[in-house]
């Protein structure tokens, strides 16, 4: 642990650390959001508001609200999270019922997926991400040795993911339920609910998930578009297409930020699905493999701490933050790249909007807190003996 | 914690890890795969996407006439186009635009449903329509700068000048014929567009670069506006069908005035007759009549075989050759050929005609460019109709000798004519004398071309003044006399050429052609009106507008008539040149 006592600051002579690794490219990538929001969402801006800053304006705001998200959530202890995990959960649940039962949703392109606060919306399905991890950390650790158990152990906690899929998917989300989802599941796994129960969910949710997916011609859709993009480019594949489109024009150096075309309404959202396409065009796969290696360090500091955390619930918090960002770079970047067919996730401090920004910041700040406690606990030992 | 939990969650966490590597893994080759691999391909697949090469055409070249004042101009205006698939209500886009421009609301909508990246809505608008379907702000409707071909003289000269069609080519006259000069070159530029089909980024092409050239006509406006007007009053007065006349500079070929009525105005071509707007003066071949004895007296007298004074016995008005009869208006006994002329005796023209033979009559028609195209540089010339003499009848070469049996154009009539006040040297007609480039600048002039001499100075000097007799007392062509100048001329009234082949009864091309000052002469005049229904000889029909427009036309050039005064400063000349 030499290593990365290094690398961690001593902040104002308490026992407190920023883990650098973590922060740094953190902070980089924010950095290169604001630049490439406001690169992908000035024409969009300009046509939408009349001032091409208005995205820009914006994201500078969250990523400011995301820096002291993210030293608050560092320093807050986050062992206190468990006794707010009811409340959380409770919350969560209000707020998905809120907007689908009252007209209080905010709806863009024909999905209810908003909340609107004054000027600024909010967007519940994540925050009911963040509440199922801590519930699910906080269910896993208290039943740590009955989790083997069915109706203990497994049960509950699909009853409880059953309840977030059916107020999101009527939004309607499939994105946000299959993240959910697949969150428990690995989650669950690492909590060490017993395989052959998660592997015979597995096979008993995909026959499900294929009739759903049959169900809604959309959604078919997506799913033939994405077997064959450019036979459907006219319509559904034009998305992904664009996108391709967007890589290939880019090359290995890029057009340079600010020069690319397929942002100028070729494709849709630029500034927040497609965000990763904008930078394989304008910065090149050099710009591409930069970023994802920040991803990629993130997410295995992220590992890291879950691995090496003594405390099973600090472990679960941890598995699950570092997993619900590594699913969304995945599904983002694969949609993008083609590997996926289309869902509406933004990528991780990139993205604009407003709610991903923020929780993504302060989920950062919990894993810091959780990383250095963990040393805290350790110096205290080392005190002791 | 138990050690070994924490060892297997650790376990655990590190597997989620692993897979989650593999997925970056997939991401990163992928990336590799299409900005690397497929780059090109896919580059150039977007290129197609947001490149939208154009073309567009430069202003037009300005026709002038002779004194620089302009014929033809081209104006800016706009266009409207819309871009089908980013249109998108197009039943209620193609209400509001119908309703401003004026335009089928069906086939709009149609237009705007349809898959076509690019479709037309209505070109050239007025800015009053552009403004407002601007202020519309409908996506995927786009403003297109092109121009507008205008014509500030409205029907002056309309025939000549000809017009274009709305993609700026010219269709008829100068604008046909000389299109190549005329259009901006075109240029081939690629704007990008976003996906909403709006340019950005392009090339601005400075429309000044790519304008067409200018041509400055021989026309002057002034003789033309004096010939329509002429014209324009005798077809009215003798309820004719048409007409048409032409001035020419005898010295140079190069034509002042070129007029047909009816009129037609080519800013809106489409409330005309289709019939009118062609240059029949070059185009349509008639049977010329009386004209032509002229050149049946010059073959008579360039071959030697008779004098203006050799006379010749002419029947009492009556004469049969074979089958045929021929006849005179007034019936006359023993005539010179200058009396023959003078009267216009068909018969006495037979006669001499028949010692001149077939051979030698031929062979000074086409001398004097009958049965030939001149070559004039406008379009659709006809080289009217000329039998080779071989194939003549002996009525046929009686008939020809008077005009009949042979067509030609107008155009051949003047040229022809031109040549005898010309001293017997024919010049080649044109009606551009120079093009410039849009800077004024001089790219190719065209001066007066001879031909060649055609007959010998002496007869076409004899054959001025033989036709100077026919406009003095007892002449038929009395009625285009004009004071102070000596006007040589001739008459023709020729009977039209039914359907059925045979001469219609009561339709008559009345025609007069002549030129002056007999010494000097300035302008040669032909003058032809088609079926005149009050009167039909065109001693009473065509000679008064010749002598109209000569008059104006002269005093416009400041020819002075030689009366006593006029003599008195020809005399102060010579002094002053002494």
């Amino acid at each position: 642990m030499t290593k990365n006592d290094q690398n961690s600051r001593k902040v104002g002579g308490q026992s407190f650390y920023y883990d650098v690794r973590l922060l740094f490219p953190v902070l980089f990538l924010v950095g290169i959001g604001i630049v490439m929001v406001y690169s992908a969402s000035s024409a969009l801006a300009f046509k939408k508001f009349g001032t091409e800053y208005y995205f820009l304006k914006k994201q500078l705001l969250f990523a400011l609200l995301g820096i002291v998200a993210l030293i608050i959530c560092s320093r807050f202890p986050y062992r206190f999270f468990r006794s707010l995990t009811y409340p959380l959960l409770i919350l969560a649940l209000i707020f998905l019922a809120v907007i689908l039962i009252t007209g209080l949703g905010y709806s863009a392109g024909g999905a209810k997926r908003w909340f609107r606060l004054g000027s600024f919306s909010f967007q519940p399905s994540e925050f009911a991400r963040f509440a199922l991890i801590i519930y699910l950390a906080y269910s896993m650790n208290k039943k740590k040795d009955v989790l083997k158990n069915f109706y203990v152990g497994f049960l509950p906690h699909i009853m409880i993911l059953c309840m977030f899929t059916v107020l999101i998917i009527f939004q309607p989300d499939f994105g946000s339920v299959v993240i959910l989802g697949v969150l428990t599941w690995v989650m669950l796994f690492v909590g060490g609910v017993r395989l052959s129960y998660l592997l015979t969910s597995l096979v008993l949710i995909i026959p499900a998930g294929y009739f759903f997916m049959v169900s809604a011609d959309y959604r078919l859709k997506r799913i033939t578009s994405f077997l064959d993009p450019w036979q459907h480019s006219a319509n559904d594949g034009y998305q992904i297409v664009h996108s391709l489109m967007a890589f290939g024009t880019g090359g290995i150096w890029g057009t340079g930020i600010g020069k690319g075309y397929q942002k100028l309404f070729y494709l849709p959202e630029p500034h927040t699905d497609f965000i990763f396409s904008v930078i394989g065009e304008e910065l090149g796969l050099w710009g591409v493999l930069i970023i994802l290696g920040l991803y990629i360090l993130i997410f295995w500091r992220g590992i890291f701490i879950a691995g090496n955390c003594k405390d099973s619930f600090g472990s679960f918090v941890a598995i699950g933050l570092t997993t619900a960002i590594g699913l969304q770079i995945c599904v983002n970047m694969g949609v993008a790249l083609g590997l996926l067919p289309t869902k509406g996730l933004t990528l991780p401090f990139l993205s604009y909007g407003g709610t991903s920004l923020l929780l993504n910041m302060a989920s950062i700040g919990i894993l810091m807190n959780i990383g250095t406690a963990k040393k805290v606990l350790k110096k205290s030992k080392v005190s002791k003996t | 914690m138990k050690p070994t939990e924490k060892k297997h969650i650790r376990l655990r966490v590190i597997i989620v890890g692993s897979i989650f590597s593999l997925f970056f893994t997939a991401i990163c080759a992928k990336a590799v795969y299409l900005q690397v691999v497929r780059g090109s391909w896919l580059s150039e697949k977007a290129a197609n996407q947001y490149e939208v090469s154009c073309r567009s055409y430069g202003k037009r070249g300005t026709i002038y006439d002779a004194n620089l004042k302009k014929l033809a101009i081209s104006i800016d205006v706009t266009s409207i186009a819309a871009h089908p698939p980013k249109i998108k209500n197009a039943p209620a886009t193609a209400k509001s635009l119908s309703r401003v421009l004026k335009i089928n609301r069906k086939s709009l909508a149609r237009k705007l449903a349809s898959n076509k990246k690019f479709v037309w809505i209505k070109r050239k608008v007025t800015p009053k329509e552009a403004e407002v379907v601007k202020d519309l702000n409908i996506t995927g409707v786009d403003f297109i700068p092109e121009h507008k071909r205008f014509y500030p003289h409205k029907t002056l000269a309309a025939q000549v000048l000809g017009f274009t069609n709305i993609d700026d080519q010219g269709l008829e006259g100068i604008e046909f014929y000389y299109n190549e000069y005329l259009q901006g070159s075109a240029s081939d530029y690629t704007i990008l567009k976003d996906a909403l089909g709006r340019g950005f980024d392009a090339e601005k092409s400075t429309s000044l670069n790519f304008s067409g050239n200018n041509l400055i006509l021989t026309i002057d406006s002034v003789i033309e506006y004096i010939t329509e007007k002429a014209l324009e009053d005798a077809v009215k007065k003798f309820s004719a069908k048409s007409g048409m006349a032409i001035v020419m500079a005898p010295k140079t070929g190069a034509i002042l005035a070129l007029a047909h009525y009816p009129f037609f105005n080519p800013n809106a071509i489409n409330n005309f007759s289709q019939k009118i707007w062609r240059n029949r003066v070059i185009t349509d071949p008639f049977e010329p009549g009386s004209t032509m004895k002229i050149f049946a007296a010059a073959s008579a007298i360039e071959t030697g075989n008779c004098s203006p004074n050799s006379i010749f016995y002419c029947e009492n008005g009556a004469y049969k050759i074979g089958k045929h009869v021929i006849h005179d208006t007034h019936e006359h006994g023993w005539l010179s050929l200058q009396k023959i002329i003078k009267y216009s005796s068909n018969i006495g023209t037979v006669k001499f005609s028949a010692i001149t033979g077939p051979k030698s009559l031929y062979k000074t028609l086409r001398d004097f460019g009958f049965g030939a195209k001149t070559e004039i540089d406008c379009p659709g010339e006809t080289a009217g109709i000329l039998a080779p003499y071989k194939q003549w009848t002996k009525i046929d070469t009686g008939a020809i000798s008077f005009g009949q049996g042979i067509s030609v154009s107008a155009l051949q009539l003047i040229s022809a004519t031109s040549a005898i006040a010309n001293k017997g040297v024919l010049m080649k007609p044109y009606i551009v004398q120079a093009i410039t480039d849009q800077n004024g600048q001089l790219i190719k002039s065209f001066g007066p071309r001879k031909v060649k001499r055609v007959i010998s100075e002496k007869t076409a000097r004899t054959l001025a003044m033989i036709m100077k007799t026919v406009i003095t007392e007892g002449g038929t062509g009395v009625n285009a006399a004009l004071e102070g100048y000596s006007v040589c001329g001739k008459t023709g009234t020729a009977q039209k050429i039914g359907e059925q082949g045979k001469y219609a009864q009561g339709k008559y091309v009345s025609s007069f052609i002549g030129f002056l000052p007999e010494k000097m002469p300035k302008a040669v005049i032909l003058v032809v009106i088609n079926e005149p229904e009050k009167q039909h000889y065109g001693s009473i029909v065509a000679a008064p507008v010749f002598k109209k427009i000569a008059r104006k036309t002269l005093n416009y050039m400041n020819i002075r008539p030689k009366s006593k005064t006029g003599k008195l400063i020809v005399s102060l000349k010579r002094e002053t040149r002494g």
